[in-house]
């Protein structure tokens, strides 16, 4: 049974919805890319491959971007669902954003990303129709469950972060455990491994927020 | 003969059209509930708090809104060209190391930008209570270092900022915040758990704290010393007007600022002129 | 008491009779009369030939204005003239005849700053009190707010002042100079309705206007070679109008501009606007329609008061003079530059 989230995002009109389902060991993924390509009208969702999302905030972030711009009749792509995983890009190249971050045939760890403008459909009509859909097992839509399906090294790439003069956040801090009166806390090493990870997914947020920008 | 104030020339205002406020939300937010709370209204923009995605997420808005007396395509041009800077360089100086907010989400048709909330006061306030009195269960010198070591992270910051190729262009001690130390957190979800009592009385009584540089509205890239020298004046003026009683606490900031990186001894030494040189170039009146 | 101004700082030759009654109330302008040096189109106005044209014209424009008044030379208590800023041959034209004035009538001589007269004689034709002043001209542009006895600048133009950013194009355009080359910048400006791109430099609280002048001059010069342009968005032929009028939007929203950061800055809702390009009738529109979103108001003068003149002179310097100023005839020198900051508000507290 799918597991789905449904999210009123802050700012946007309160019939809009967005639903996220997430799912591990997916077995069919060719057959629902296939659903994508063909127009199938039942499978207007955005199909993401969680192995490039890092964490919950940027998945919805993404969905936020892209109804925003619909809302204001900028859409570059197909529709909001397509706009979505376009959302997610750091340039402007359609076709490389469904190939990072879309489904695709060897996928089995999925992100499925449903916005509803109207109201029209309700949480229970994408759980059942999902459940039908997808085969592969439902694991809740949240950061624990993200962090062991990201591929850092591949969204590092993407990004282009994580290379010698970018987000070697690492450094930065422990500039603040040297301070003399010792004001800081002194970072252990798994505090400094999620504290990077925080300055990943927020760098990632500015590179999204500015795609575009001429 | 006339008396000079007969018939005197009308407030010019008062033939022109009404027209809607400049400071009304950009129109995406009228859906926001509860609406955000207007903090800053500055002649340039508004800033406001409010939340991105999730009520759990905290954040800072800014509105640049459109200006009734500019051309309307000047007017989008401008507004556009100022929140597109302003994100850019946040996002620079956050790639580079610098304690700056995050940008979360951006418009710059509509002119406005989501960036993170920076919990904590600014050195501002903080310098305005320690300044004046010693806070509860700390001791005169310890108050004393724990200053001088907050000047020291702010003179460390500000040059970190110059090294990013970064000049400020309003730095006050309003535009600086000491953001209090958290645990530990990987992602904006967790980030902003409330904070334990230890942790209230830990701040007031130590100056911990990251000190975070905000309001780039009037920030560019520049790594001319020319830039840099006014961005370091115009923090001195703006300690010497604010904060009277502090300016030996400032040659720390100085101090700090000439050993954040190479270069920075020489921003010092044009400083000296810009001094001399007084207001024309800078900003404070 | 009464007072004789001469202004001689640019183009315009200007006298004034001011009366400052004795119990104190408004003043009185007893004559207010002004000579304008135009020069052919095309060209600006040169030191050497205004300065002749000052000095032909003095001694009819002091003797009118007495008439007009109705005083004689007794009757005047001390003499004002404009010791600077401005251009040095015709500054010292007026230094000069004031002197001679002087020794003549054995009156005291007050130096005054062109600035502060305009500033001065701004607050009691409008009656605003304590407005942020935009002072804008061929010679100044500066933002101003008074603040312990002195007018301290704000912001100011780094370069050229935006009339003569104003004045030049007029000349690259080659229109009339008469009235004001401001003037019929301002009329053509009303002809036109195509925004062009051009540069916006406004850095913290000052602007520049060089860099719009080399652009907006470009554009004039494929204008004509190209007469038959059209306009990007609209497809519509853009004609010299069309630069007038993107260059008053451009130039006037960064003067509205800095001096929105001026108010914001110091917390006033005022707003006077003094010099001759505060004559401009869109420039007033904008700082209108700026300061009515904030719920403050905007005060300028008519031609007789924006545009360079001798009344402003006699005001301010009789202002000074009765706190105890003076200038000795020794001191009645005339400098290119002097700021507005430079002078000792004692008139006000």
């Amino acid at each position: 049974m799918a597991l789905i989230e449904t999210f009123h995002l802050s700012h946007l009109p309160s019939s809009y919805a967005v639903h996220a389902a997430l799912y591990r060991d997916v077995q069919n993924a060719s057959f629902l890319r296939q659903q994508l390509l063909s127009g199938n009208t039942e499978f207007e969702y955005a199909f993401l491959d969680a192995t490039s999302i890092i964490s919950t905030m940027h998945a919805l972030a993404a969905a936020f971007r892209a109804t925003n711009d619909f809302m204001n009749n900028r859409l570059r792509s197909r529709n909001v669902h397509s706009e979505t995983v376009f959302c997610l890009s750091p340039n402007n190249n359609i076709a490389d954003s469904f190939r990072r971050f879309g489904v695709n045939d060897t996928t089995t760890n999925l992100l499925v990303i449903k916005i509803c403008t109207g109201g029209e459909i309700t949480t229970d009509g994408v759980r059942t129709h999902l459940s039908r859909a997808v085969d592969g097992a439902a694991v809740p839509f949240i950061d624990e469950s993200l962090r062991s399906m990201t591929d850092l090294a591949k969204i590092k790439k993407i990004y282009k972060i994580g290379t010698s003069n970018n987000v070697g956040s690492a450094g930065k801090r422990n500039k603040s455990d040297i301070s003399p009166t010792g004001s800081q806390m002194v970072l252990n090493g798994n505090q400094a491994e999620l504290k990077e990870r925080k300055e990943l997914e927020v760098a990632i947020l500015g590179l999204m927020a500015l795609r575009g920008a001429t | 003969m006339a008396a000079a104030t007969d018939n005197p020339p009308a407030d010019i205002t008062e033939n022109l059209p009404d027209l809607p406020p400049s400071t009304l939300l950009p129109p995406l937010f009228n859906n926001t509930n509860p609406p955000p709370e207007l903090l800053t209204q500055g002649a340039e923009a508004l800033l406001y708090r409010t939340t991105y995605l999730v009520p759990s997420i905290p954040c800072a808005l800014k509105h640049r809104p459109s200006k009734p007396y500019r051309h309307p395509i000047l007017d989008a041009r401008l507004t556009k060209q100022r929140i597109l800077a302003e994100a850019r360089v946040l996002a620079k100086c956050r790639r580079e190391g610098v304690n700056v907010p995050a940008v979360y989400a951006l418009d710059w048709e509509k002119g406005w930008l989501l960036m993170e909330w920076i919990e904590g006061g600014t050195v501002r306030s903080i310098l305005d209570r320690w300044l004046h009195s010693t806070p509860v269960g700390v001791d005169a010198s310890k108050r004393e270092s724990e200053l001088k070591d907050l000047m020291s992270r702010v003179g460390q910051t500000v040059g970190e900022l110059h090294r990013a190729g970064v000049v400020h262009g309003d730095l006050t001690t309003s535009n600086l915040m000491l953001k209090p130390v958290s645990t530990a957190d990987d992602t904006l979800a967790s980030s902003h758990e409330e904070e334990g009592k230890q942790h209230q009385e830990q701040r007031e009584q130590h100056l911990q704290g990251e000190v975070v540089v905000i309001d780039f509205g009037l920030a560019m890239q520049s790594v001319q010393d020319e830039d840099r020298a006014v961005d370091l004046y115009v923090l001195e003026r703006a300690f010497g007007s604010t904060h009277p009683r502090a300016e030996n606490l400032f040659q720390e900031v100085l101090r700090a600022y000439g050993e954040s990186f190479k270069g920075a001894k020489v921003v010092l030494r044009r400083l000296e002129d810009v001094r001399m040189r007084g207001r024309k170039k800078s900003m404070i009146g | 008491m009464i007072a004789i101004g001469l202004e001689g700082s640019a183009n315009k030759l200007g006298v004034g009779l001011i009366r400052h009654p004795p119990k104190g109330g408004p003043a009185q302008i007893l004559a207010n009369i002004r000579h304008t040096y135009n020069s052919p189109p095309g060209e600006g106005f040169l030191p050497k030939d205004t300065a002749k044209h000052h000095r032909s014209w003095v001694v009819n424009l002091v003797k009118q204005a007495l008439k007009e008044a109705g005083v004689s030379a007794a009757d005047v208590d001390c003499i004002c003239y404009t010791k600077g800023p401005g251009m040095g041959a015709p500054l010292q034209s007026a230094a000069i005849a004031a002197r001679m004035l002087s020794l003549l009538w054995d009156k005291p001589l007050v130096g005054v700053n062109h600035c502060v007269g305009h500033i001065e004689m701004g607050r009691e034709i409008t009656g605003a009190n304590n407005p942020v002043v935009l002072y804008v001209s061929g010679g100044n542009t500066q933002v101003i707010a008074y603040a312990e006895q002195r007018y301290r600048i704000f912001g100011e133009a780094l370069d050229i002042a935006v009339g003569n950013c104003l004045d030049r194009f007029a000349r690259t355009l080659e229109i009339p100079n008469d009235p004001a080359p401001g003037y019929n910048i301002e009329q053509l400006a009303k002809k036109g309705k195509h925004l062009l791109d051009l540069p916006y430099t406004v850095k913290g609280m000052d602007c520049s206007f060089s860099g719009i002048l080399a652009s907006i001059d470009v554009l004039a010069a494929q204008l004509k070679a190209n007469p038959n342009q059209t306009d990007a968005l609209t497809g519509e032929p853009i004609t010299a109008a069309d630069l007038c009028f993107s260059l008053q939007e451009t130039v006037f929203a960064m003067l509205v501009e800095i001096t929105e950061r001026a108010m914001a800055h110091v917390g006033s809702n005022q707003v006077l606007v003094v010099g001759g390009v505060g004559c401009n009738e869109r420039l007033q529109e904008m700082m209108g329609l700026m300061a009515k979103d904030r719920g403050g108001s905007v005060y300028a003068t008519d031609e007789r008061f924006c545009i360079d003149n001798g009344i402003m002179i006699a005001h301010a310097g009789l202002l000074a003079y009765r706190t105890g100023c003076q200038t000795a005839l020794n001191d009645s020198t005339c400098t290119q530059r002097y700021r507005t900051d430079e002078v000792l508000v004692k008139w006000r507290d």
